[in-house]
């Protein structure tokens, strides 16, 4: 079974989808949804499959590929997959499809036409301009792109012979010193804001393959490269398919995002090039192959150096305590979906990162570092609590909460004990779980009200019981309450910090009644209590769509709750060989009956 | 070592020495009579042409004349130790200066073809 | 005077040996020489309509046979012409990527089609900007067709320029080079000011370098006795000779060539000339020029002034980090598109130093293979650039491209992926070359520079990405620009540069393999 290449494939059927999306006329629109979302449910199969021919008792990678790409520099294509990482591609792989029909009507839906920054622009220049004969024909509302392209193709035939211009883009009638005499051809004026769809869907599909691919890569490079890549898709993401109205904060975020990311990245390029060069140092040859690297003895002082390159890069994509301020921004802009998935499964990246390079490649420095670090992950606990609380925005106040899950989930990882560890792994797909729901409730909600301000609603419970009732099970979660999937997680790496660090442990545990408070006290303000505004009464409860969305992510939070047993037992292995692996073994008195608590409920 | 350099120091401080010393002397001992000749742009002892103000053409005949003057003050420089150094030089000089005053030729028949030639 | 020099000098040797010339071996500079006499004679006799059909073809042709003589030379390893000339693995890689970018760029000069009438050059230099002839002149469909010979010319000065073994060739193929090159600046159809203001600064400070460049070579001579790289060299390694000379010509030949490359403080020309120039000659400019003064840069201080490395490594360490910073910063308060790109040519040279002040053959396959990523990008870039257009020319306000991703997405999605490529996102060439030369650097012990390189990369990327959020994220401009949609040379040769951009950047092990070969061959004495 182990002879699939599952990974590849995993890497391959996203990459060709976002290729073959991509490449489709705007007018395809609906083709391009349902392309996309077959794609993403058939990576889910991969995933799904590939995870129960995965071993969790074998040591080292499965379904490892390798395949020499620049020799130059020792870089090869190598993929594989450890429990820990398996776990977060198959998070990936669940949440697409999810994103992928929540944001069905999300690109197509509000028209630029609609608001207010496009459509006196539009207006006017669509009575200056009467469009063209051939612009005419094709212009049949904003979709009929494809039409008025020919349109234009044909007048550039007509003009052929002459110097004239043929002109495919919409353009206002150019000064005759262009030689353009004839009306242009203009592509009809909504079409000329519009954002196309099958490329949002294709963004979706190229960030889907970086996820997968930053994840599976087993070559530090290629892991680099994944990393970097996956940037870009969400740039646009953000940048392009963000509210149609905050053009400017849109930009900015999205501007914000790619240069806190990049300028971590570029760190840590510096890491990893200073980390071929000692690997070439010691051996014959400079190579970029973890398992190589892992066996190098790098003297403390190089270690520290190249432990603060690649941590930095990682507490910026995490986000930890200090490098956190453009998630709120990013949070807020991004629409839905994408938020689903920066949050969900793009941030889990930095602390991916953390437990697989940081500390493997580097454990003396981890070990220096750890106090540090430990005390990032607890203000960031508290900070981000408390900023929650402060929040009128619901998209940033989600933000806000995942800063504090983040620093539980640094704090499990630099505790050094198995238990906590693992905690921290689950934790990471349980708040790819709780979190992206909490999102994607938040995002229907803005959907159907136009703003993010809670101060808008307020007694929704009556008018929308089943959202309400979705997004107090997403609440519940996110503030781990037990029953419910984050409480495993949040207890595995509370327990495990207390084996080593009481202190730390006590105090950290205080962040939870923080976290009950944002959450409830969100709840309160927007489901409870009379209804506050009367437009909201006319508002739809979830639509048979937005059901079938929720629906596996409720099912998950509360199994995950109830049964966490599969998951774990894919992680622990991988967690306990890492830490041993670095001469971190679990202090004496741990009982691994204390592993399973939410077993019982 | 250095003191090959010598002669060069002293060359520049005659140089210098005769540069401005020339022109104070001329200060100080010449007479001053001014008129429109000595303040025009001198071009080659005739009437200046008139200095264009605002857009218009200015006629480049001199520079034609002096591309060209050039042209040939070049093919002599190198025409000259040529003929001194013939013999040495045999087939080999020959054929390096049939083809450089092939080359020196095409930037000719460049300026002749283009109208280079023609003074009005 | 030099005449009766030379009497003198006849009077003591009577006898010189005629130089022994290999005219196989020196067939890549000859055929490209040749081909420029030939488009002079072709400009003096042909009429105005067949020259415009000649020029380009011939141009093409010359530089197509030129590469195939590169090619064929490949693993000569000789010191030629008594000296003057070096043919060895580096020279013939920066020879062939100087003639591939010029294969490109003749393609963007022989466009015809973007404008009502002629392309990018101007129908008559001459025209007085603003006078009654200029308006005719802008549409008239004539073209300034000594462009092709003088591309051509410039072309022989630079393959010359990275082949040159005397520090006096190495003088004269910069003039070859450069001079051209400020002829070409002036010939832009339109902002005919903007253009002549280009040339004539470009003149300026050009002549200005290179006298620097002549008077460090002078010193060298005064050092070592011989102006030949090899004896210079020698000279470094012995003892007893007046130091202050040799390093007065490492400061002043390095002037000259930091101008060339556009190295601050010596960079000031780079956005006034990249502006004014016709596009497709400032893409030229960009990617040809570049490799040229890079030969030559690596050429003299690896081999000439090699042993004195830990001379000069600090100097270069110093003027890499000021153009780095230089380019970088300036580069995010320009409002004109093709300003933006001159000054990240800048930062780009200083990303190029740092593989330089590697000193060592990692650096110097480094800074080879990042010359190829870069000319290729920067001339789709620039390819792309001259597509977007007003009834005035370019639209070249960085403003006129707002939405363009909207309105037009394949050229806005080609034109970001080259920007991404020029920040070093990792799958574009630029990643790969910024990678070369950064490994190379700190295997060099050059790590602090290599972290402000970095610094210096993501201080860049914002103002690549700020271009990008103008084309994709705002709304497009009721008045916007119009993409140009028949040049068919201008596409391919935007697709062939951005193309490269992709399979350089996702396998660019066969021309790692090629730069390593030549690298490690090393530079002939």
């Amino acid at each position: 079974m182990n002879t699939v290449p599952w990974l590849t494939i995993m890497l391959l059927v996203p990459a060709v989808g976002a290729v073959v999306v991509g490449f489709l006329p705007r007018r395809r629109a609906t083709l391009a949804k349902q392309l996309t979302l077959a794609i993403t449910l058939v990576v889910l199969v991969l995933a799904v499959l590939a995870t129960v021919a995965y071993e969790p008792k074998r040591a080292g990678f499965q379904f490892a590929q390798h395949h020499s790409w620049i020799s130059t520099f020792g870089i090869s294509y190598s993929v594989g997959a450890d429990g820990i990482s398996l776990v977060l591609m198959l998070l990936a792989a669940v949440l697409l499809p999810v994103v992928v029909l929540s944001s069905w009507d999300e690109v197509d839906g509000p028209e630029p036409g609609g608001d207010g920054l496009a459509a006196p622009a539009g207006g006017g220049r669509g009575g200056a301009t009467p469009a063209g004969p051939a612009g005419g024909v094709g212009a049949g509302g904003g979709v009929a792109t494809g039409g008025v392209a020919t349109g234009g193709v044909a007048t550039g035939g007509v003009e052929g012979g002459g110097g004239g211009t043929a002109v495919l883009v919409a353009a206002p009638p150019a000064p005759p010193a262009v030689g353009l005499g004839e009306p242009v051809p203009a592509r009809g004026t909504e079409a000329r804001g519009q954002r196309s769809v099958p490329a949002f869907f294709a963004l979706l599909l190229a960030l889907e393959t970086g996820m997968i691919g930053v994840f599976a890569a087993t070559d530090v490079f290629l892991f680099y490269v994944f990393f970097e890549a996956m940037l870009i898709p969400m740039y646009f993401l953000i940048g392009s398919y963000g509210p149609v109205k905050e053009q400017a904060q849109r930009s900015y975020a999205a501007v914000k995002f790619l240069v806190y990311s990049l300028l971590g990245g570029l760190l840590m390029l510096a890491a990893v090039i200073g980390l071929y060069v000692v690997s070439a140092q010691h051996l014959a040859h400079g190579t970029f192959d973890f398992a190589t690297l892992r066996q190098l003895e790098i003297t403390p002082g190089v270690q520290k150096l190249l432990f603060l390159g690649f941590f930095v890069a990682f507490a910026i994509k995490a986000p930890l305590f200090p490098f956190h301020t453009w998630l709120p921004d990013a949070g807020a802009q991004a629409p839905t979906g994408a938020a689903v998935l920066l949050v969900g499964v793009l941030d889990k990246v930095g602390t991916f990162g953390l437990i697989r390079y940081c500390i493997p490649l580097f454990p003396d420095a981890a070990d220096y570092f750890a106090p540090m670090v430990l005390a990032l992950a607890v203000i960031g606990i508290f900070y981000g609590a408390l900023l929650a609380i402060g929040q009128r925005d619901m998209k940033r106040l989600v933000s806000y909460t995942s800063l504090a899950h983040f620093g539980f989930i640094a704090l499990g990882t630099f505790a050094f004990t198995s238990q906590a560890g693992t905690g921290a792994v689950l934790y990471m797909v349980n708040h790819g779980l709780s979190t992206g729901l909490l999102f994607l409730v938040v995002g229907f909600l803005v959907a159907r009200r136009g703003t993010r301000d809670v101060a808008a609603y307020g007694g929704l419970a009556k008018i929308t019981p089943i959202l309400a009732g979705v997004f107090l099970i997403a609440g519940l979660s996110s503030l781990a309450l037990p029953g419910t999937n984050s409480f495993v997680s949040e207890f595995l790496v509370l327990v495990g910090t207390f084996t080593v660090n009481k202190a730390l442990a006590i105090v950290a545990t205080t962040g939870i009644v923080l976290a009950a408070i944002y959450i409830l006290y969100l709840y309160q303000r927007t489901m409870t209590g009379p209804v506050t505004h009367e437009e909201n009464r006319a508002l739809l409860d979830l639509s048979v769509r937005e059901k079938i969305v929720v629906a596996p992510m409720v099912a998950l939070i509360i199994g995950l709750g109830v049964y966490p047993k599969p998951i774990i037992d894919i992680i622990r292995p991988s967690v306990t060989a890492t830490f041993a692996d670095i001469g971190k073994h679990d202090p004496a008195p741990t009982h691994p009956a204390a592993a399973q608590p939410g077993g019982h409920s | 070592m250095l003191s090959n350099y010598v002669p060069i120091l002293v060359l520049l401080v005659i140089a210098t020495l005769f540069a401005v010393g020339s022109v104070v002397a001329g200060m100080l001992v010449g007479p001053r009579r001014f008129n429109r000749a000595k303040i025009d742009a001198y071009e080659c002892g005739i009437e200046p042409s008139p200095a264009p103000a605002g857009p218009q053409r200015f006629p480049v005949k001199y520079y034609n004349t002096a591309m060209l003057f050039i042209v040939f003050d070049i093919e002599i420089i190198f025409l000259f130790p040529w003929a001194l150094a013939f013999d040495s030089l045999a087939v080999f000089g020959l054929g390096a200066m049939a083809l450089f005053m092939a080359t020196i030729f095409v930037a000719y028949a460049y300026e002749w073809r283009r109208g280079g030639l023609e003074w009005d | 005077m030099i005449v009766a020099d030379n009497h003198l000098l006849l009077a003591e040797t009577q006898k010189i040996t005629p130089p022994s010339i290999e005219y196989s071996s020196l067939s890549p500079l000859l055929i490209v020489f040749a081909v420029a006499l030939v488009g002079v004679l072709v400009d003096a006799f042909a009429t105005r309509s067949t020259r415009r059909v000649i020029q380009p073809i011939l141009a093409g042709a010359g530089f197509v046979g030129a590469l195939v003589a590169v090619a064929v030379l490949h693993g000569r390893h000789a010191v030629l012409a008594s000296g003057a000339v070096a043919i060895d693995a580096p020279t013939l890689f920066m020879q062939g990527t100087i003639l591939v970018f010029a294969l490109l760029s003749v393609l963007l000069v022989a466009e015809r089609r973007l404008d009502s009438s002629g392309g990018a050059i101007v129908a008559s230099a001459a025209v007085t900007p603003g006078s009654k002839g200029s308006t005719a002149a802008r549409t008239s469909e004539d073209v300034q067709t000594e462009a092709y010979p003088l591309m051509v010319f410039s072309v022989t000065g630079m393959m010359l320029f990275v082949a040159s073994n005397n520090l006096l060739v190495m003088f004269v193929a910069l003039e070859i080079l450069s001079l051209p090159l400020y002829l070409l600046a002036g010939l832009a159809r339109r902002r005919r000011l903007l253009s002549q203001e280009a040339a004539m600064k470009y003149f300026l400070l050009g002549a200005f370098s290179s006298a620097f460049f002549i008077y460090g070579v002078a010193f060298a001579y005064g050092f070592a006795g011989s102006v030949e790289m090899g004896k210079v060299a020698d000279a470094v390694g012995t003892t007893g000779k007046n130091d202050i000379y040799l390093y007065l010509a490492v400061a002043l030949i390095g002037v000259g060539l930091f101008f060339k490359i556009g190295a601050a403080p010596f960079h000031s020309w780079t956005p006034d000339v990249y502006q004014g120039s016709p596009t497709p000659v400032t893409a030229f400019m960009a990617a040809g020029t570049k490799v040229a003064a890079f030969g030559a840069l690596l050429r003299v201080f690896y081999v000439a002034f090699g042993g004195l490395r830990w001379d000069w490594r600090p100097v270069l360490w110093g003027v890499a980090i000021l153009t780095m910073v230089v380019g970088a910063v300036l580069a995010l308060t320009q409002r004109d598109i093709k300003r933006m790109l001159a000054y990240s040519a800048i930062a780009h040279a200083g990303f190029l130093l740092v593989g330089v002040a590697a000193s060592n053959t990692d650096g110097l396959r480094g800074s080879m293979f990042y010359l190829v990523t870069y000319g290729f990008t920067t001339i789709a870039a620039f390819a792309v650039i001259s597509l977007v257009r007003t009834g005035d020319g370019e639209a070249s306000d960085l403003s006129q491209w707002r939405g363009l991703g909207r309105t037009s997405p394949l050229l806005a999605g080609t034109f970001s992926f080259l920007l991404l490529a020029l920040a070093g996102i990792p799958l574009t060439s630029g990643f790969t070359g910024k990678f070369a030369v950064f490994q190379a650097a700190i295997e060099g012990d050059a790590t602090p520079l290599v972290i402000v390189a970095l610094v210096c990369s993501a201080i860049a990327a914002f103002f690549y990405v700020r271009v990008i959020v103008l084309m994709f994220f705002s709304e497009p401009l009721t008045e916007g620009p119009v993409v140009v949609t028949r040049p068919t040379l201008t596409f391919a040769t935007a697709g062939i540069g951005a193309a490269a951009t992709l399979v350089l950047g996702v396998a660019p092990q066969p021309l790692l393999d090629l730069a390593n070969t030549a690298a490690s061959s090393g530079f002939v004495r």
